[in-house]
This record gives structure tokens, sequence and C-alpha cells, in this order.
């Protein structure tokens, strides 16, 4: 428990200027609602980001799949009783469980923390001929025409689209690069990703 | 203004102001949620067309033809499709009219269609984003039919709630209607009772508040009459035999010695019995009273046989009969009659030499003096008593009253008076003693000739005996409302109207259709004067009168009222603006009954005027009797 708390006295003092992903509000909310696993993997994620501010965005890539790739897969219905839903990035972590989108979701919005530019990454809907049904990855793109990167919760490795056989591509989805469209017109980018932002502005675990 | 105009505004501009903001907030949101689902259905077929679009792999005339299929098919403004770096690829766009909707619709209700966006993919590549924007005529047609649709139903809503809420104030402010009239019927001295209480309270308070006011001035009212009656029973009556009194002979004596009236003469009888004292000691006193009560009878029984026939006692052994329309053979058969009648009556205890009746018959003239007429009935008894044997009946011939100018003379001139419409009218005064104003114009019928005036007490008996009096009115209140003299603009007046002329059954007639023309425009105000005798009446006819002139804001006033020992309701029912009495009336009274008189006159706002006031010096007497308004000759020295 001292230890604990040494830990987070470093990582305050370390990091006492930069904005940290997850708030100490929020971990202690997570600690009460959940438990001090959850409170834990709130503590080293935030670790985890703040090291790789000044690395390279491969090794952001990595570190950050890798990271979450951890998290249990459980399906919406088993794990909100719902047929589909996107959860907060700290819902997922809490619960330590999540289906695709939500790796995608807990995975893009690291990344974009982490000074990625959020016009290189998408939301993208596959074919995993491997399971033979619908999947979603996050691709990440050097450039708007380069082969992209594939992040996916069923694979360790962050490999390039040309080595993912396995996957099909049907839709790239951005909500950034379509809210600037939708802010324009003062409507919503579509229901799911507008109830997304407001789930995490409201910082819900 | 009425509470009911004012909250009826007040209630219509609520309501409109309601309904415009509720049809307001109603139409903003169906402008909100047409352009909202102009966005859902751009959003829907980005999404849609941009799945298809990736089926295309990044061809460009693939992809073009897709965009193509789509915009052609549908209703859009735009469909674009621009590259990562924001150069268009490809775009369509639609110029297309706003038909079926009003411009001022167009030009007012701005309707911008939002754009939706959706990613483009080719393989796992983003290529692009299309735009896609809905065409707004179908927006602007659906939100017209919804504001079209909006505004029927409102003003329909609006109407039926306002028809509701005018018969809900009518039925709240009912109250406050009667209340209204029950106030204006007391300014207006009127006594009317609330029986229905109000629903709402505070209405049932005043109403309740109000009754009790108008009750207590009702029983002063009624209190008053009912001692002015009794004082004028002990004023005006002899309590042994029930018949008037020589004070009662002296007031009312006018009435049939005016120059307008109807009857112009009859026969005045003085009838005495010689010998009281002889009789109270032969037969004693309860007897001799017994017979003058049945000399009164008999008196009473010859009388009847005359209208407006008259039997007073004028003093312990006198009495008088008038009797109107009686000739002098008449009048000495019927005093021979009662001479021999009276035989029965006397005693065979009495001695007829010392006890007996004598007759004074004299035939009066209505253009005499009450003075001349008394007098004359005086001496006509005086010469009877000097009869020294039975049948001691006198008549006492008529000095002749021969007019200067003859019947056909007359006609002559009233004919040319009516022909060329040389009705005149002479103005009198009505002066306030005690503060010297003008209280009202009395107006008098005057004939002018080609060479002179004749005023009313000129012409007006032999117009009667002409049969033209009626003919005269008629055209002179004709004269009144369709010319009126100039300077009485703004000042109130007062016309006489004979009874002669009322009961004439063309006169209401002839009346309503003048008043219907004229009096709405009339430029002063006018009162009615009827004589009190037709007042007391309170006739049908008289009611009919009545309501034709409230109708018009046209007032009664009254004129020879001698205070009769009668019910005075008729006031209470009639409301006349003033009561005229000739001043010897005023002066005659005790104070008792000119107190009860203004009392009641008061309690229902009547004013008192003294008419013929010839004297200064009858003023002081007035004024303190409270009598402030005059009319007469003093008026001229006053004024």
């Amino acid at each position: 428990m001292i230890l604990k708390y040494i830990i987070l006295f470093l990582l305050a003092l370390t990091f006492a200027n930069a904005e940290a992903y997850v708030s100490q509000d929020m971990i202690n909310n997570v600690a009460k609602k959940y438990n001090k696993f959850a409170e834990n993997r709130f503590i080293n994620m935030e670790h985890k980001l703040e090291g790789l501010q000044d690395k390279t965005t491969i090794i952001k890539l990595n570190t950050v799949n890798t990271f979450f790739n951890q998290v249990n897969y459980k399906s919406d219905m088993e794990n909100y009783n719902m047929a589909d839903y996107w959860a907060t990035p700290w819902e997922f972590l809490a619960r330590d469980a999540g289906d695709c989108e939500d790796y995608v979701i807990a995975k893009y919005f690291a990344l974009k923390y982490l000074g990625i530019d959020p016009k290189q990454m998408y939301f993208t809907y596959v074919k995993s001929t491997q399971f033979k049904e619908a999947h979603m990855v996050l691709t990440y793109f050097e450039t708007p025409t380069s082969e992209p990167l594939v992040l996916d919760n069923n694979n360790r490795f962050v490999l390039p689209a040309s080595k993912r056989v396995d996957l099909t591509p049907v839709y790239n989805f951005n909500g950034d690069v379509l809210s600037a469209s939708a802010k324009k017109a003062n409507q919503k980018t579509t229901q799911k990703w507008d109830d997304l932002i407001l789930n995490i502005k409201k910082g819900k675990i | 203004m009425t509470l009911f105009k004012q909250l009826s505004i007040l209630v219509t501009l609520l309501l409109l102001s309601i309904f415009a903001t509720v049809l307001g907030v109603n139409f903003q949101n169906s402008a909100k949620s047409v352009q909202d689902q102009l966005y859902t259905d751009a959003k829907n077929t980005a999404t849609s067309l941009s799945l298809s679009l990736a089926s295309a792999n990044g061809n460009i005339s693939m992809i073009s033809t897709m965009i193509n299929a789509n915009f052609d098919n549908g209703t859009y403004q735009s469909i674009s499709l621009v590259d990562m770096n924001g150069q268009v690829l490809y775009e369509r766009h639609s110029e297309r009219k706003i038909a079926d909707v009003p411009k001022w619709f167009v030009k007012y209700i701005p309707i911008k269609a939002p754009i939706a966006a959706a990613n483009v993919s080719a393989g796992w590549n983003p290529i692009g984003l299309l735009n896609v924007q809905c065409d707004t005529a179908t927006a602007y047609l659906h939100l017209y039919t919804i504001l079209y649709s909006l505004t029927i139903s409102f003003s329909v809503i609006f109407i039926i709630s306002l028809i509701l809420l005018y018969i809900l104030l009518i039925m709240l402010l009912k109250p406050l209607k009667n209340i209204r009239l029950q106030a204006e019927a007391i300014s207006n001295n009127k006594f009317i009772i609330q029986e229905k209480l109000p629903y709402t309270q505070d209405f049932k308070e005043v109403v309740q508040v109000m009754n009790i006011m108008v009750k207590k001035v009702e029983d002063i009212f009624n209190h008053a009459n009912e001692t002015l009656r009794h004082q004028s029973e002990l004023l005006y009556k002899d309590e042994a035999t029930g018949l008037y009194n020589k004070k009662y002979l002296l007031n009312k004596l006018p009435e049939y010695l005016k120059v307008d009236a109807q009857i112009p003469d009859g026969i005045c009888m003085m009838i005495a019995l010689s010998g009281g004292a002889e009789a109270n000691q032969a037969l004693g006193r309860e007897l001799v009273d017994k017979l003058y009560v049945d000399i009164t009878t008999m008196l009473r029984r010859q009388a009847k046989d005359f209208n407006n026939s008259l039997v007073v006692r004028m003093n312990g052994t006198e009495f008088f009969l008038l009797l109107p329309e009686c000739s002098e053979e008449n009048a000495l058969s019927l005093a021979n009659y009662m001479d021999h009648g009276s035989t029965i009556l006397l005693s065979k205890d009495l001695d007829e030499k010392v006890t007996f009746l004598s007759f004074g018959v004299y035939k009066y003239h209505h253009t005499q003096s009450v003075k001349q007429v008394i007098s004359a009935s005086d001496y006509a008894l005086a010469q009877a008593k000097l009869i020294p044997h039975k049948e001691r009946v006198y008549l006492h011939k008529t000095v002749s009253n021969d007019e200067i100018m003859g019947k056909e003379e007359w006609r002559k001139l009233i004919k040319f008076a009516l022909d060329h419409n040389t009705i005149h009218f002479d103005t009198y005064k009505v002066l306030n003693i005690k503060s010297g104003e003008l209280v009202h114009n009395v107006l008098s019928i005057a004939l002018l000739s080609e060479s002179q005036k004749y005023s009313y007490g000129h012409f007006i008996a032999p117009a009667i005996s002409l049969g033209l009096d009626i003919e005269i009115h008629k055209k002179a209140v004709e004269k009144l409302l369709k010319e009126p003299p100039f300077e009485l603009k703004g000042t109130i007046c007062s016309l006489r109207l004979s009874e002669h002329y009322l009961d004439n059954p063309a006169t209401y007639n002839e009346l309503k259709s003048l008043f219907e023309k004229y009096a709405k425009n009339l430029s002063f105000k006018l009162i009615i004067e009827l004589p009190d005798i037709v007042l007391a009446k309170n006739s049908k006819q008289l009611q009919v009168f009545k309501e034709l002139f409230e109708n018009y804001n046209i007032q009664i006033g009254i004129f020879e009222f001698i205070g009769e020992p009668r019910d005075y309701n008729y006031l209470k029912e009639l409301r006349p603006a003033y009561i005229k009495a000739e001043v010897n009336y005023f002066l005659s009274q005790t104070s008792e009954n000119i107190s009860s008189l203004q009392v009641a006159a008061n309690s229902i706002g009547i004013d008192l005027i003294a008419t013929s006031v010839m004297e200064l010096e009858a003023l002081g007497t007035l004024k303190a009797r409270k009598i402030n308004m005059i009319q007469g000759r003093a008026t001229e020295m006053l004024g």
C-alpha cells in the first residue's frame, strides 16, 4: 500500500506539467466502483502511456496494441446485456473485458493521447476469414495512400495490411474526420460515435 | 369602458399571444425536425453510397457513375466526393426551383440543407469523403403544408376558445351586469332589489349591501309617503263628514279655472244651513251632527252625476258643490230638488223659519280667478239666505264674458298659424333662488299671425272649443323637434302636454315617429310636463308614454300638484324630474306636510318647484320651507 502511494507520488512529480490520460479522481472512482485490480490496471495504463510520450510511432502502436490486447474478450451481450455497445476506454479497462470495437476504441484514444494524428487512424470494418464473422480493427496510415498497419485484438503483432490475408476490408470510419463536417451542419456525426464521445466526456466507467 | 370589454380585450390578446407563441414554437420545432430529417436522409445516403463506392476500388469513372445513378434517382441538392487532400474528385449539383410554395415563405423561412459526410475507402485505404446534401424543395413544401395546417387548426381552436371564454366571461360577469343596472337604478333614484344573490362571494356582498341601501331609501320614501297622506288628510278633510275642506277647494279650484281647461264652465253652488245653534238646542249635538252627515250624503249623491264634481264643507254650516258642465237651469232644478229633500232631513221638531238650507248658485267660467268665483258664490248664497220663504235658491247671473274675437276669427287665425307653421315658443325661466342658477326653461306655445303674437292663454280656450288644440300640440311638438330654436341648445326645457292631447289615439304613434327621427339628436334636454291628476292615475296609457319618453331620454315633470290625500307610490314608479305646485300650495301647507313631501321627493331625486310666484315677498317663506326653485313673474325681477 505504501509502495503504491510512493509510485503515485513519483509519477505525479515526474509528470507534474503533463496532462494525465486519466485523472486521480477517475482512478479513485474506479477503485470504489470495481476493485483494487481495476485500479491497478488504470495506474499501470497511466504509467505505460506516460512512458511512451517520447517514443516513436511504431513503439507507441506496438505498446498500446499489446497493452490493450491483454484485456479479455467478452461479447456486448455478456458484458452489457446489449447487442452492440461502444464502451469507453475506461469501462473497457475497468471491466477488463470487451469486444473488438472496444479494443479499437481504447487503442484509438490512447494513441490520440500519445500524439498520433487522428486522421491517420481508422476504425476499419473487416471480414475475418478465419473466424468467418464481422470484425473491427484499428488501422494506421503513415500517409493517406500508404499501406496501413493493422492493430487487431486477435493478433498480438502490429502487421501491414498485406500480411493480414485473413482480413477483408469493408469500410473505414473516422469519427473525428466526420464530426468536423457534421459540426458545420450542427448535426450529429453518427449515433454510436456521438454517444461514445459523450460518455468519454462524462468519464463513464 | 366596461369591465366586460376590458376583460374581453385582455382575454383576446392573451389567447392571441398564447396561440401565436404555441404556433411559433410548433412551427420552429417542425422546421428543426424537417432540417434534422434532411440531415438524416443525407447521412443515410452518404453512408450507404460510400459503402457502395468502396466496391469501385478507387476507379473514378465507376465512382462517378454510381454517384450519378444515386443523384438522378433521388432528390439531392448536391453530392460530391473529395479526396484526402480536400480536392474535389467528382461533384453533382442541382439548381431545382422551389415550386408550390409562396415566394414570401421561401424568403422569410430560410432552410439550409445540412451536408452529411461519410468516409469512402478503396480496399484498406480511405480515398476521401463523400458529402451529400438533400434538396430543400420538398422540405419547403412539407414545411409550408405544416404551417398551413397549423394555422388553420390553431385558428379554429382560437375561435372556439374565444367563444367559450366569452360565454364563460358573460356567465361570470352576469352578476356584475345586474350590479351595474342596480347602481344605475340607484343613481336614477329607482328601487331595484336583486332577489337572486350572485354565487361569487365578492359580488354577493356588494349586492347585499346595495339591497340594504335600496331598502333603506325605499323605507324612507314609504314612511314619508304615509306621513304625507296622513297629513294631507288632516289638512284637507273635514273629520265629521269626510268631505274636503275650504283649503282643499282653494288649492283645487285652479285646476278648473285654467286657460286650457277642457270643461270651460260649470256651476258653483254654496249651500248653508241656517239656525244651526237653534237646532243644537232643540235636537242635541249628536243629532245635528247626523244631520250634517245626511246633508253630505245628499250632496254627494247629487254630485256624482257630474264628472270631476267636487263636494266641499267650507265651514261648520256651509257646503260647496262644484259641478262642471252643469247648466244654470239644471243647477236650479237640482237646488230646488235638494231644497225639497231637505225638508225630510230637517226634523219636524225644528222651526223651518229658523232652521233651513239656502242655495246660492253661480255659473263659473274657466277664465275667472279663484277669488272671483268664491266671491260670486258667496254673494249668491248671501242673496239666497235673504229669501224669506221656502225654496231659498238664488242664481247669481254671470256677467257676460264675450270674447273680443268671434269663433270664426279664431279658427282663421289658428288655421293660418298651422298652415304657415308660425308656431312659436315663449320661454319662461325656472330659477334656483338659492344659487341664482337657471334650472330649466319652460316652453309655452304661442301662435303668430301676420301682425300679432297670441300667447297660450289667449288662443287655447278658443282652440279647445274649436277642436283644434290637439292639432296645435301636434304641430308644436313637431316643430320643437324638427326645428328647435337655436337659443335652446345645451339647455333643459319643459313643455306641457295636455291630457286631451295624450288621450288622442293617434298621439302615441305620431310622437313615436317624431322621436325616432329627431329625439336622438336633440340639442337640448326635454322634459314633458303632465298634470298631477294624470300621473296619479298611473294608467296603462301613461306607462306606455313613459316608456316611450324614457327610450329617448325624455323625462316627465308634474304640474298642478296640490298634495291630494292619496298614496304617492306613483311618484316612485314614474320618477318625474320635478313636482310643480302653485306657490299658494307651499304657503298654505303645514311645515310637517311640506317636510314629508320633501323627504319623499328627495329620497327619489325629485325637485320641488313653486309656480305662479308673482311677488318677491313670497321668496322668504319659500326659502324657509326649503323650496328653492321658483317659476313665475318673480323670476323676471330676480333675473
